[in-house]
């Protein structure tokens, strides 16, 4: 009789087959003597450690790194099956504030802190302390950040001045639409808002939202379980009619396909004039070789009932329980979140010292290199960071693992995912805004009452 | 009669020979079957017990995220499974989405093969650039559409509506449906071509020429010799391309993402299963109950379908 692990594992296995088709070979010039699997989300920020790896890691080391390139959806599924089914595809995986607590308390990934802790290279201390909160669990350190961030405003003060309009430091979001209803034009939309399906793309913005206008998904049940399902309340109607409207009134173009990449780039490309989104993408805005470096200001996440609207995210390395060789998974984790990386890339990056991924050590705002090249952003993004209301995001409290732009339980991919599709199908047009209501009420009450 | 059937113990010469007969047939099918035992025996093991296992996951509450069970649960699976809304409406997207693209690619592909039926210059060429649809792997297909043609951004299509001094449409996200039909149908059209030619260039040319000797127009013709003809290699073309456009999946992952208009059966199970949900008893129960139905349609349009060549062959 086959055991039903093994038979996961076969299947586990015929997926990463297929998958290593896709891998990205890198440093194959370079005598290795060991090599690992690594799958990352592809934004920029990865793309560059990735090509700064075999002359940096590799050749130091002789660990060569395959690289597998995901959408962070795609990502999400296949670490979950990889860790979660036991498959053995990665060496280290990439994940972010959600999963690194609530797989911690799985069991399935193994403890940083037994590597961290001793090691004074590494110098866990200078993580920031709310970063390193939320990639831990009852004491131990399940991820290490690779670059962390909040979310704010973006927009072109040029744009804003010619329209003589001013942004406050900390708008409201009636304040924000209003500018954006102000400043748009048939060549450059007012707003970037993200409207593409999953709870990790439309789901982080609109939860951010949502939360600000007095809205939650879920009550907090007894015991640690989920409440009742609070979509059908008028707090929640209002936030999703809002986020429409501003989108349809004056929002980018294929808004129900965009995410952030397609918005860094609508951005780079002057097609838009003001961006709610993650911090991390000033670093991009501002790149020495962006077309529009130095035109940007900043203020913090837009507001309603709530003092603070500003998510809290990192993506971070993971080595998983079942990992074949977790002390060369350590030694390629050490090195792309320790001091060190963020130390030397800044130079050697194209994009010049502000594209180093920020916002996970105290050590690289005290660097006078990356001081002078990040100073549009660097101390907004710090600011951005600790206002964020990580504990308590809304008016109401909330089931599980704290969280601002998702609900910390294991349920909460599953519905987000598949109500941020009706909610970008109102954005779409193709379903009115009461019927993508009904429908995300009806998902959400199916996990009323289970534990988390 | 057989040797056994003999009431009396004497040799009779012909029982024996009948006897002898009979165990060299039963010896002849078996030599017979026997090659196709392993091809029999590899169906079973990857068709017949991974649906064994898949009824018994079923019957399980069994979930990783959160990780829970799994636990025996009898037929609970099932009972929540088929008044689920979203099941439902997936099942509707499913038979709406097979038809629409069924019937739309066997009108394409019969005026394709009409027009191929005739003689013209470069009509080599013509058929080969009018396969090239079916033989594009179905993600490339869906990707070169969604990004190439229909974008808002990049598409040609939109290029096109913008010179005409009109406002873009986002064709994938506006109309989720009928982007997914009009790409399914672009592939699928070039297999009911070729269907189609084969029927058509299979016409016995004497009862064509007959006809037009006894002065039928050339709809006549059509309608009353070509189309009947054509008939069970329509109905071929039903059958096969349906079985086939109801396990749609990678076009609806890489053009919407699933979502209302879009998620049909397999994305659903889908997106039960590794694709989010994580809830393999769930998943499972709703692949049975996929199974099920599929057999029970099956059988019966097999029926029909056998039942409609036998009346075609005195034709």
């Amino acid at each position: 009789m086959w055991s039903r692990d093994k038979l996961t594992k076969a299947g586990v296995g015929a997926m990463a087959t297929a998958l290593v088709a896709s891998t990205v070979f890198a440093g194959a010039a370079v005598a290795q003597d060991k090599s690992i699997n690594v799958a990352i989300v592809g934004n920029p920020q990865m793309e560059d450690i990735a090509s700064l790896t075999p002359s940096l890691f590799t050749e130091e080391t002789g660990i060569a790194v395959n690289y597998v390139f995901l959408e962070e959806q795609t990502l999400r599924e296949i670490v979950t099956r990889d860790v979660g089914a036991g498959g053995q595809q990665f060496d280290v995986v990439m994940i972010g504030m959600f999963e690194a607590p609530q797989f911690g308390r799985n069991g399935w990934l193994v403890d940083l802190n037994q590597y961290a802790g001793g090691d004074a290279d590494y110098n866990v201390d200078d993580i920031i302390p709310a970063v390193k909160n939320g990639l831990s669990w009852d004491g131990g350190l399940y991820a290490a950040p690779f670059y962390a961030e909040s979310s704010f405003v973006m927009y072109r003060k040029d744009v804003l001045e010619d329209a003589g309009v001013a942004m406050p430091d900390a708008p409201t979001w009636d304040e924000v639409a209003e500018i954006a209803r102000t400043i748009d034009t048939d060549e450059m939309a007012g707003i970037c808002l993200r409207g593409k399906p999953g709870w990790g793309d439309l789901g982080a913005i609109f939860t951010t939202v949502a939360n600000t206008f007095g809205a939650t998904y879920w009550e907090a049940g007894e015991n640690d379980t989920i409440g009742a399902a609070q979509i059908d309340q008028p707090e929640f109607k209002e936030a999703l009619q809002f986020y429409v409207d501003l989108i349809n009134d004056v929002g980018e173009n294929d808004a129900s396909n965009a995410s952030y990449n397609e918005c860094t780039n609508q951005m780079l490309d002057s097609k838009v004039a003001m961006w709610v989104d993650a911090t991390v993408a000033a670093s991009n805005l501002e790149a020495d070789d962006s077309p529009i470096k130095g035109k940007l200001g900043y203020a913090l996440s837009p507001t309603k009932v709530t003092d603070a609207s500003g998510w809290l995210w990192a993506w971070a390395l993971a080595v998983p329980e079942n990992a074949p060789d977790k002390d060369t998974a350590w030694e390629y984790v050490k090195w792309a979140t320790g001091p060190e990386y963020l130390a030397t890339a800044g130079d050697i990056l194209p994009g010049g010292w502000a594209t180093v991924p920020p916002g996970t050590r105290q050590s690289l705002y005290e660097n006078p290199s990356y001081q002078e090249a990040a100073a549009a952003f660097a101390q907004k993004t710090l600011d951005a960071m600790l206002a964020a209301p990580i504990d308590n995001p809304g008016v109401q409290p909330r089931p599980g693992l704290p969280g601002v732009q998702f609900v910390g339980v294991p349920q909460f991919q599953d519905m987000g995912t598949r109500c941020t599709e009706q909610f970008s199908a109102a954005i779409a047009g193709n379903i009115s805004v009461d019927d993508a209501l009904s429908a995300c009420q009806a998902i959400a009450s199916e996990f009323e009452g289970e534990s988390w | 009669m057989t040797a056994q059937a003999e009431p009396t113990g004497s040799p009779d010469p012909g029982a024996e020979r009948a006897a002898k007969i009979a165990e060299f047939q039963r010896r002849d099918k078996w030599r017979r079957r026997l090659p196709l035992l392993p091809a029999l025996l590899f169906i079973i093991v990857v068709t017949q017990i991974p649906f064994i296992f898949n009824i018994w996951y079923s019957l399980q509450d069994w979930r990783i995220v959160p990780p829970r069970g799994p636990d025996f649960v009898g037929l609970e699976n099932y009972t929540e499974g088929y008044t689920n809304q979203f099941f439902l409406q997936s099942v509707g997207i499913s038979i709406t989405m097979t038809t629409a693209a069924v019937l739309l690619s066997l009108l394409v592909g019969t005026a394709l093969a009409l027009l191929l039926d005739r003689q013209f210059l470069g009509r080599g060429i013509a058929r080969t650039l009018l396969i090239t649809p079916f033989l594009i792997m179905p993600v490339v297909a869906g990707l070169l559409w969604k990004n190439q043609i229909f974008s808002s951004t990049f598409g040609v299509l939109n290029a096109i509506i913008e010179a005409f001094g009109l406002d873009a449409i986002p064709f994938v996200e506006r109309y989720p449906f009928w982007a997914i039909v009009t790409v399914l149908v672009w592939q699928w059209s070039p297999f009911m071509m070729l269907i189609i030619l084969a029927g058509l260039q299979g016409q016995p040319t004497d009862i064509l020429e007959a006809a037009r000797v006894d002065r039928a127009s050339s709809r006549g013709i059509f309608t009353q010799i070509t189309l009947p003809m054509l008939r069970p290699y329509m109905e071929l073309g039903i059958v096969l391309g349906a079985i086939y456009l109801l396990q749609v999946f990678d076009h609806i992952e890489v053009m919407t993402g699933g979502g209302p208009g879009s998620t049909n059966v397999p994305y659903f199970v889908y997106q039960r299963s590794i694709g989010g949900g994580w809830d393999f008893g769930q998943a499972a129960a709703y692949s049975t109950i996929v199974v099920i139905a599929s057999i029970i349609i099956a059988t019966f349009a097999l029926r029909v379908l056998s039942s409609l060549f036998q009346r075609q062959e005195p034709v």
